[in-house]
């Protein structure tokens, strides 16, 4: 698909500004995502080529906007909803029943 | 459907076996061989970028035979074929203002070139 | 496929440390945590294979290992041959197999010839013998850039090429992984091969470095 992805060729993202000695993973949550979607992966219900294309139908806007590894957690609840493995309501319950642990009340949004 | 164990990830992934297919297929492609890679917008997955659309290259060469990735994306199967290094001269990809003595590598199933 | 419209990037939250009472994870945070929590609980996840796979690629595998390789290279000749011949075998010899590095490619750099690797459209990248790829190589001003400015780049990263080096960009647009071998400085000949491992950098090995005789960055 000609998607936000294919990236080769495009202007204006500026210069490509490395970070010294960067760490793997910046974020715990990076990690997790990471380990998340190759051991998924292992459950053989999609291929490689079935996750590269499901991170590119993130709508291309949120695609540009968004980091890597949000590129993977998009994907992965794509392939885990569209092989019918986890439903979008149980992700929503978990994420609001996880918020209102955290805040230590109903999440009144966030 | 099988759960990948602690135990297990250390052989799983230093046996991966990858994309490529021990198959013997006639290679369409040559390396030397001139061609253009086809001008396709599939809505599907594919691993032809749009800068190489309808663009000629030289075949640099054959890597061997792999999964075709956008049929396998679709689940409608491996369709197994050559795939080639292509060499692009950056002129050919952005204009005569490119600068010379530069080139472009793309890795391109059999399915993605004409001769050119 | 709904996704949680509130999930805005909460910057003033570290994600690193939601045991601080009460302090939201982050947009993300909080939804992987909550996948990870499904996955664990219906049985498709284990939590172990999942803390093996973090550890491998956080602290097992990096560019070290292609950092042995190119030392070999540079010092036994009939390594190299084989190294440019079958990139796969000879990475085997190293124990440098598996996912993302099935299928190698050694691209050697030569005094008219630089090699620079991309993936415009993801971030392919040959993980046995360099690990995981650093954010640049994955974001947008490397993706796009690297194919149509790749003398602007280098000059990014401090490199400046002669006018007659010929310019060799790949883009891993199949499942061949690429490895730049770059150039053994001058000065270096009484070097160990374990000394020159040191020497080679991760950029370098990308084709958006060169290794210095004098230091190891």
């Amino acid at each position: 698909m000609n998607g936000a992805h294919d990236l080769g060729g495009m202007h204006g993202f500026g210069p490509v500004d490395p970070e010294p000695d960067e760490p793997v993973f910046h974020h715990d949550w990076e990690r997790r995502v990471f380990a998340l979607n190759l051991a998924s992966g292992f459950l053989g219900q999609w291929n490689i080529d079935m996750s590269r294309y499901a991170r590119e139908q993130m709508p291309a806007a949120e695609y540009l906007a968004t980091t890597y590894y949000e590129h993977w957690l998009f994907g992965l609840e794509h392939l885990l909803v569209k092989k019918g493995l986890v439903k979008p309501e149980e992700i929503e319950a978990r994420v609001a029943e996880l918020r209102r642990q955290r805040v230590g009340r109903p999440a009144a949004g966030s | 459907m099988r759960v990948l164990k602690g135990a297990d990830v250390e052989q799983v992934i230093r046996k991966s076996g990858g994309a490529r297919v021990h198959v013997e297929l006639p290679a369409k492609f040559k390396a030397g061989d001139r061609v253009v890679a086809r001008n396709l917008h599939p809505l599907g997955h594919t691993r032809l970028p749009r800068y190489a659309r309808g663009r000629r290259g030289v075949i640099d060469r054959d890597h061997g035979v792999f999964i075709f990735p956008d049929t396998h994306a679709a689940g409608t199967g491996q369709k197994p074929q050559h795939v080639y290094a292509v060499r692009f001269d950056a002129r050919e990809l952005w204009g005569e203002a490119a600068e010379p003595r530069q080139f472009v590598y793309l890795d391109l199933w059999e399915s993605y070139l004409d001769p050119a | 496929m709904s996704h949680d419209h509130d999930h805005h990037h909460d910057h003033d939250h570290d994600p690193d440390h939601p045991g601080e009472h009460g302090a939201p994870l982050s947009g993300p945070a909080l939804r992987v945590k909550a996948l990870e929590s499904l996955l664990v609980e219906k049985g498709l996840v284990d939590p172990v294979a999942l803390d093996q796979l973090i550890d491998r690629y956080e602290t097992k595998v990096g560019p070290r290992n292609g950092a042995r390789v190119v030392a070999r290279a540079w010092t036994d000749p009939a390594f190299k041959r084989r190294l440019l011949d079958d990139t796969s075998s000879a990475m085997a010899e190293f124990g440098y197999t598996g996912r993302q590095g099935e299928n190698m490619v050694v691209v050697e750099n030569t005094p008219t010839i630089h090699n620079m690797v991309v993936c415009t459209l993801c971030s392919c990248y040959p993980w046995p013998v360099l690990g995981l790829p650093p954010v640049w190589y994955k974001s947008a001003p490397y993706r796009s850039r690297a194919v149509i400015d790749p003398r602007g780049v280098l000059r990014e990263f401090g490199v400046e090429l002669r006018d007659d080096v010929e310019v060799r960009v790949w883009d891993s647009t199949a499942e061949l992984r690429y490895l730049v071998l770059p150039l053994r400085p001058a000065g270096t000949q009484g070097m160990s091969e374990e000394q020159l491992a040191e020497i080679v950098t991760r950029d370098s090995m990308i084709g958006t470095g060169v290794v210095n005789g004098l230091s190891a960055r």
